[in-house]
């Protein structure tokens, strides 16, 4: 009986060596492509070969010099922030409304806010094509901004809600009771306690919309930077397109590092 | 009072009404609608009640060959992400410390990066002259290099490093609900190691699983970047075939068409998926 209760615990808790092989395999596979990519962008040569024939910052030079980066670094961090904004609001009240009260249809609602997560974004960024000639819009910053809203709405309902799963109901009914109005309830008491979960999702919604190319394809004038660096390498494929890739993961890595007190810190 | 208890909900629900009601709900009615348009040859979407589109797709060698690819590719990413996904989820829900903190963090990271960076990385990687090649070509497994890059090998690498980790996360949250007491049961009760995955671990997994394949297949139907950088145009997927008939083609009936039947796909996946799940792992409630 012993050797029962003994073996299984001792096999599960360390792992053997094979697993441990196994382990570093799939760790060398999902971040050697993106370190080789980090170092090709320190080349001083002019192809994108590795291991690079020299170590030179020139490339980082070049990207910034690049208008069409720029611009696209623009376009892109505008149709974020625009996203982030509107999908944080959206998502915010659809997550207090499922959360909070009992109503009819709310099954449907529910399925609703979610339902942008499954469906394919090139099905919908299609679908906003033919939307926006309906509406007389044209493909560009503010169909970008709606268009990548609708994508980032199901993330800040899913983080609002989990933020509000240990949240006290009873501080906004006394504040109500005190007779202080719902707007201000809201702003100095709910808004507060849950304000984790708003900033992870309106984190998520901005990087979402940085990193989309399937909905941009059709919403914007295909000015958006993740759009530039493909067509750059669909025609002429340089290490600028790492140099700038790396620049914004330093420069994304150096924003967590100011948001993440934000997130920590206790009321 | 009791009228305004009963709208508060609304009044919360407004903004994402005014968001999802013109730019979700609306986009997909019109698209269903356009599907059953007509194309005239100047371009224009011309209002009729028709098929042809539909009919044109499902009998045309050509789109029935886009479906087909696109099946194929996501079943074989689905297939290999999970055999390479499942160990690797395991070994993460088991560990503990700064180990499961590394491991976290590399399966967290290629998400956070952008997916033009992770395939500039395959790009140097699986050239004719990369690594992949160089190495193959010096353990003697091959005598001249593989054309990996622009080719189906390329594209199905790349999806497989870009869905890898969507994968991962559902798995390790199910697996993590497997604990040792549950494990040590079933061996108390005489059950061995294969017995105690089949009938323990593998139920308990199956809804990870099943979210894993649904994220993943829902990525590589709308996968336009990998096809683009790393495929081939010989072997057609469906993202960058419906992007290139709705604008270069303008032919917005039937791509309606392709999409209204990537929607119904989907949804069918998707219930079946579920439908299979309540069968299968009743305690698992998606």
């Amino acid at each position: 009986m012993g050797q029962y209760l003994m073996a299984p615990a001792a096999s599960h808790l360390s792992p053997g060596l094979p697993s441990r092989f196994f382990a570093a395999l799939v760790v060398l596979f999902l971040l050697g492509p993106i370190a080789i990519a980090g170092i090709v962008a320190f080349s001083s040569g002019d192809r994108m070969e590795f291991p690079i024939p020299g170590f030179s910052l020139r490339w980082f030079a070049i990207a910034l010099s690049k208008p069409q980066y720029i611009e696209g670094l623009t376009a892109s961090v505008m149709i974020g922030v625009g996203d982030a904004i509107l999908a944080t609001v959206a998502g915010t009240g659809a997550a207090l409304a499922l959360n909070h009260y009992r109503f009819r249809g709310q099954s449907v609602v529910r399925a609703l806010v979610m339902l942008p997560i499954a469906m394919p974004a090139i099905v919908l960024g299609l679908g906003l094509l033919f939307t926006l000639a309906v509406y007389d819009m044209q493909p560009g910053l503010l169909a970008g901004v709606l268009g990548h809203a609708v994508l980032g709405v199901p993330y800040v309902v899913a983080m609002v809600t989990a933020a509000l799963s240990n949240y006290d109901r009873s501080v906004e009914r006394a504040s109500l009771n005190l007779g202080v109005g719902p707007a201000r309830t809201f702003f100095r008491i709910t808004l507060p306690l849950i304000r984790g979960g708003v900033i992870a999702g309106a984190v998520s919604a901005f990087l979402i919309s940085f990193d989309n190319i399937s909905l941009s394809l059709f919403i914007t004038r295909g000015d958006t930077l993740p759009l530039r660096l493909m067509q750059q390498l669909l025609a002429y494929a340089d290490p600028s397109v790492a140099a700038i890739s790396t620049l914004l993961v330093l420069g994304s890595l150096a924003g967590m590092m100011l948001l993440l007190p934000l997130l920590l810190r206790k009321r | 009072m009791q009228w305004r208890t009963r709208m508060a909900p609304w009044f919360w629900l407004t903004p994402a009404g005014a968001l999802l009601i013109p730019f979700f709900v609306i986009p997909v009615l019109i698209t269903a609608r356009n599907s059953v348009y007509r194309d005239d040859p100047m371009g224009f979407l011309v209002p009729a009640f028709t098929f042809a589109g539909y009919a044109r797709v499902l009998s045309d060698s050509y789109y029935l060959g886009v479906f087909g690819n696109t099946l194929v590719a996501a079943a074989i990413v689905s297939l290999v992400t999970l055999l390479v996904a499942y160990p690797f989820a395991w070994l993460l829900a088991r560990s503990s410390g700064s180990s499961r903190g590394f491991l976290l963090w590399v399966v967290y990271l290629p998400i956070y990066v952008s997916v033009i960076m992770r395939v500039f990385g395959w790009m140097v990687l699986i050239a004719d002259s990369g690594m992949v090649n160089q190495a193959l070509l010096k353990l003697g497994l091959i005598h001249h290099p593989v054309r990996m890059i622009n080719e189906i090998s390329g594209m199905i690498i790349g999806m497989i490093h870009r869905y890898l980790p969507l994968m991962i996360l559902p798995l390790m949250t199910s697996l993590q609900k497997v604990d040792d007491s549950i494990m040590r049961a079933s061996s108390n009760l005489g059950g061995g190691q294969w017995f105690t995955w089949w009938r323990v671990v593998m139920p308990i997994s199956l809804p990870g699983a099943v979210a894993g394949t649904q994220l993943v297949f829902a990525g590589v139907l709308s996968d336009y970047v990998i096809p683009t950088l790393l495929g081939t145009t010989k072997f057609q997927l469906l993202a960058p075939a419906i992007y290139y008939e709705a604008t270069t083609n303008a032919a917005w009936a039937l791509s309606g068409a392709m999409a209204t039947i990537v929607i119904v796909a989907v949804a069918a996946f998707l219930i079946t998926a579920n439908l299979i799940l309540k069968r299968v792992a009743p305690w698992a409630s998606i």
